[in-house]
């Protein structure tokens, strides 16, 4: 798998899991993404995205903090790797330096 | 989860499951757990119902690709995996020689067995079935009968076949009469080279033969072949008999002596798997240069083999139902009510057709269904072994199982190694088969007279057939090994527990059913053997032996024969002559007669012959006199009955002497002797009534006196045969002199029945030997087990002999409940098999005393073999093997 694109929900689910820094998993980053933007993605859908990153290279992944609610089972805690901090930088520069060229925009206001 | 106070509410189970079906195992607890974890927020926020089915949606929301169980990882190794399960079979192969052998070779022999038979099988069903028209093809029968006598006729009356397509045209599409006068032989002669044969297998044929029948034309026209009268088609290696390497075609044959015929083509030879076989085929006009037509328009006598062929097979019904009124119409008023025409499925001859005056003795069903059996439980002796011996080495192979589990195998993949080496093994076997079958059946094809080829081996039934068997066999035999094998717990057995190995029981099963199969193949082979004896035995109420037979049948002997007689009579050693109609003991005809006390005449098997019968073939006169050339009347009016059809016509063997006959209408003769009952037909029928009809007009001579019986003493046989000859000579010189044994022809007549008790044995025996080697397999296997045992019992002082018992004890008490099981059904069986003879032995206890002892000795012998083996073992070299 050497595509390393980022498809736009990828990008959002490695965002968060950047965000949420250790306690990223399939659950919290879920409601993260709920909370930011209105998105309710099924179990399915993440994981199926999370598995893609992972392929990718753009995340790693452990295992730990079973609680009663899963039934004893375990988590898979997701961290965002080097490769998936630059690729999110690529992204960021693209956008801003595509936007610049828009005329009317403000770019020093916007993405942040 | 909460305590059990409360029932906790839990996600639908069946979607957990399904979940757990399709989903891999690496994501199988992250995912469940995300599952329940949303399930109670969930249930919190909006309740059960809601939360559940969420669920249920979520799970099937997770059929996606990441989430499915990978078969794909495996398929890579592939190769390497099937090489590697070969590598282990030819290790296991090596390490375990002598197991692998028997396990082999017994398959194979079993194997062999099976296709030997099949081929046999397929080759008996083929009959007659290379006409495109056989399956609306029927012969007419002719069954003349009262009171339970009289002949079921294969043949019929010259006018059968002309009149039936003649007043049924809508219903029969062709016909063809073959007629060979009955004669046991006909004369041909090529009169430029003077080759000059007596012919068995000539016949007159009509000239739509080839309407009927699509025997292969080499040479000539098939539509206009036989079409004139005095033509001949001659097969191939007839051609090449009279002709050598000159064409034929155009070249005179005289026929009989008197007739010459033209070459009028040439035709391949008769197929083997035709239900009649001919040298050659003359045209059916030629029949006017020897019978009469004054014989031929009346409907008495029947020696025409008459084969009609239907436009469709849905008017067979139809026309069955017209020969009612058919018979009323043509045949003579006095036979008219005895007579039933039947058709007869040309396919059904080969099998299932025993009457009177067959063309040549057929095949016999049961015959076919006696070999199928034979031939199942062979394979299915040599599939247990396969089995047992299978079942049994697992347990030697159970650290090898543990060390793959342990390493990651799983069951499917342990089932798959040994299901793969299991038919790897009979892969081997079926490859030595079919090389033993290769090799084989030149012999097997002399002995049944067949000639199935290689060829039959190529067809596409067999290939499948061999497919068919090779894998069911492999699967049979090697799936429960696997599903055994592959069960066993790693731990337990890495840990050198002790293996209990379940499959015991179900392999003494087994080995119970094989001995039961061999018992009941003992006693079916030593009944077989006993019944043919009784079928040969000299016990047929005449004298057999010194009986030499010449063929006189329409060769002009009729004018000299009591000169003939009188000059071979003169000969040494030569003493007693006569003629007779049929070979005594095999075949007999049938007539009318009359007797006293009966309202009209009736159809009796009938001998006709000349004086000296009851002396050239040594039977007993009960009561009464003997013809005798002092009673010039005896001719007319005299007649020989024997006891049994005075005893159907309620006389004492004295009171019979004198009763009257009618001659004709207002002539009468009597009854002047009773002869003791002797077997004139063959022991496959019960002796029923016969009367000896005196016939000494030389006419009859063309008609049915058909043998010269003479009856020789002394050693010198030879010596008399060219004395024999040379007054033949004198008499008939454009004849040639042939002649035959009586004893040795009878004999041929139950070659059926040796050729069955024959094979039977043979199979019968390799089946045995089949069950010998697994017995042997599985004696050394146990024995090999409990090595220890035998070690340790040594050390305690046990002796030779008790060893010995304690090894056989529980083969023997398998093989003692192997004869409970199996002698009810043998004898139901044997049993049902005998009665289909008239002249039966009765099934008594000695075969399966004789039986029994068999297989106890066999047992005994090959697992006291081995006790021995573990007998002479010294006992610290197993014991200190840990």
């Amino acid at each position: 798998m050497k595509v390393t694109n980022l498809g736009e929900f990828e990008e959002l689910v490695l965002l968060v899991i950047g965000a949420l820094n250790d306690d990223a998993y399939s659950i919290s980053i879920q409601q993260e993404l709920r909370e930011q933007t209105g998105r309710s993605p099924s179990i399915g859908a993440m994981h199926s995205a999370l598995n893609r990153l992972e392929n990718k290279g753009f995340i790693n992944s452990h295992e730990g903090g079973a609680t009663k609610e899963r039934g004893g089972r375990r988590k898979r805690f997701y961290q965002i790797t080097a490769a998936g901090k630059s690729a999110l930088s690529k992204n960021h520069e693209l956008r801003s330096g595509l936007i610049k060229l828009i005329p009317g925009m403000n770019t020093q206001t916007g993405l942040g | 989860m909460g305590a059990k106070t409360t029932k906790a509410i839990e996600p639908p189970k069946w979607a957990n499951r399904f979940l757990e079906w399709f989903c891999s195992a690496d994501q199988l607890e992250i995912l469940q757990g995300d599952l329940y974890e949303t399930f109670q927020f969930r249930l919190a926020k909006s309740g059960p119902l809601r939360a559940r089915l969420l669920f249920i949606k979520d799970v099937f929301d997770l059929m996606r690709p990441f989430a499915f169980k990978r078969k794909r990882s495996y398929s890579s190794n592939n190769r390497a995996m099937l090489k590697n399960y070969f590598k282990i079979s030819y290790r296991n192969f090596l390490s375990q020689k002598i197991y692998s052998l028997i396990n082999i070779s017994g398959l194979a022999i079993g194997l062999a067995c099976f296709l030997l038979i099949y081929l046999y099988v397929q080759d008996e069903l083929s009959y007659d079935s290379m006409h495109s028209k056989a399956d609306r093809t029927y012969r007419v029968l002719e069954l003349f009968e009262s009171d339970g006598v009289g002949e079921h006729s294969a043949s019929n009356p010259f006018g059968v076949g002309p009149t039936l397509i003649n007043d049924y045209p809508h219903l029969i599409e062709s016909m063809v009469r073959l007629f060979n006068f009955q004669a046991p032989v006909l004369s041909l002669k090529n009169p430029e080279n003077n080759r000059e044969f007596n012919e068995s297998r000539l016949f007159l044929a009509d000239s739509t033969l080839f309407d009927v029948f699509d025997f292969e034309m080499l040479v000539g026209n098939k539509e206009t072949a036989l079409d004139g009268p005095n033509s001949i088609i001659l097969t191939e290696s007839l051609a090449y008999k009279y002709f050598g390497d000159d064409d034929p075609l155009g070249k005179q044959l005289i026929f009989q002596g008197e007739q010459p015929l033209l070459v009028n083509g040439i035709m391949a030879d008769a197929p083997l798997n035709s239900h009649f076989q001919f040298d050659a085929m003359i045209s059916y006009s030629t029949i006017k240069h020897f019978v009469p037509a004054s014989w031929m328009a009346r409907f008495y006598w029947n020696p025409n083999w008459t084969y009609i062929t239907l436009h469709d097979n849905s008017l067979k019904a139809e026309l069955e139902t017209q020969l009612i009124p058919y018979k009323d119409k043509y045949f003579p008023e006095d036979k008219r009510e005895h007579i039933s025409l039947q058709l007869q499925p040309l396919l059904d001859i080969h099998l299932h057709s025993n009457l009177d005056y067959e063309i040549q003795a057929n095949g016999s069903a049961s015959n076919i269904y006696v070999f199928s059996t034979i031939a199942l439980f062979v394979l299915f002796i040599a599939s247990i072994n396969f089995i047992n011996l299978s079942t049994a080495r697992a347990t030697k192979r159970a650290k090898e199982v543990g060390i793959r589990k342990t390493l990651g195998s799983k069951k499917s993949q342990l089932v798959k190694q040994f299901i793969f080496e299991s038919l790897l093994y009979t892969f081997s076997a079926m490859l030595l088969a079919i090389l033993a079958v290769l090799l084989i059946l030149p012999f097997f094809n002399v002995f049944t007279e067949k000639a199935i080829t290689l060829v039959t081996l190529l067809d596409i039934q067999f290939i499948i057939a061999a497919l068919v068997t090779m894998v069911s066999v492999g699967l049979i035999s090697g799936i429960y090994p696997a599903l055994v094998l592959s069960s066993f717990d790693p731990v337990k057995v890495l840990k050198g527990g002790h293996l209990k190995s379940k499959g015991f029981s179900f392999r003494k099963v087994l080995v119970t059913i094989q001995f039961a199969i061999s018992i009941l193949l003992i006693v079916g082979t030593i009944m077989a053997v006993k019944q043919l004896d009784l079928l040969q035995d000299n016990n047929l109420g005449f004298d057999k032996e010194q009986v030499i037979m010449v063929p006189i049948m329409r060769t002009p002997i009729g004018e000299n024969f009591e000169t003939i007689r009188q000059e071979m009579l003169k000969l040494k050693d030569i003493q007693y002559v006569t003629a007779v109609e049929e070979i005594v003991g095999a075949k007999n005809q049938v007539g009318m007669y009359h007797f006293e006390g009966m309202e009209v005449g009736q159809p009796f098997p009938r001998l006709s012959m000349r004086h000296d019968f009851l002396e050239t073939f040594g039977m007993e006169l009960i009561s009464g006199r003997n013809y005798s050339e002092d009673f010039e009347t005896d001719d007319e009016e005299a007649l020989l009955i024997n006891e049994t059809l005075a005893r159907q016509m309620g006389w004492t063997n004295e009171e019979a002497i004198g009763k009257y006959h009618l001659r004709s209408r207002d002539r009468r003769g009597k009854v002047v002797g009773v002869v003791k009952d002797f077997n004139y037909a063959s022991k496959h029928q019960p002796i029923s009534s016969l009367v000896m009809d005196l016939s000494l007009s030389p006419s009859s001579f063309r008609l049915f006196i058909k043998y010269m019986a003479i009856r020789v003493s002394g050693q010198n046989i030879n010596e008399s045969l060219g004395e024999l000859e040379r007054v033949w000579k004198d008499f008939i010189p454009d004849r040639p002199f042939q002649y035959f044994f009586l004893d040795s022809r009878l004999a041929e007549s139950y070659k059926a029945e040796e050729k069955l008790s024959l094979l039977t044995a043979i199979f019968a025996g390799l089946a045995i030997l089949v069950a010998c080697l697994g017995l042997f397999g599985l004696a050394t296997f146990t024995t090999e087990q409990r090595s220890k045992e035998i070690g340790i019992r040594k050390v305690l002082g046990i002796k030779g002999g008790q060893i010995i018992g304690l090894l056989s004890k529980d083969f023997m008490r398998l093989i003692l409940l192997a004869i409970l099981i199996t002698v009810p059904a043998t004898y139901f069986l044997v049993n049902s098999w005998l009665d289909g003879f008239a002249y039966r032995v009765s099934l008594e206890i000695m075969p399966f005393v004789i039986a029994t002892i068999t297989v106890l000795t066999i047992a005994f012998v090959t697992v006291a073999y081995q006790a021995l083996r573990a007998v002479s073992i010294n006992p610290v070299r197993i014991l200190k093997d840990e």
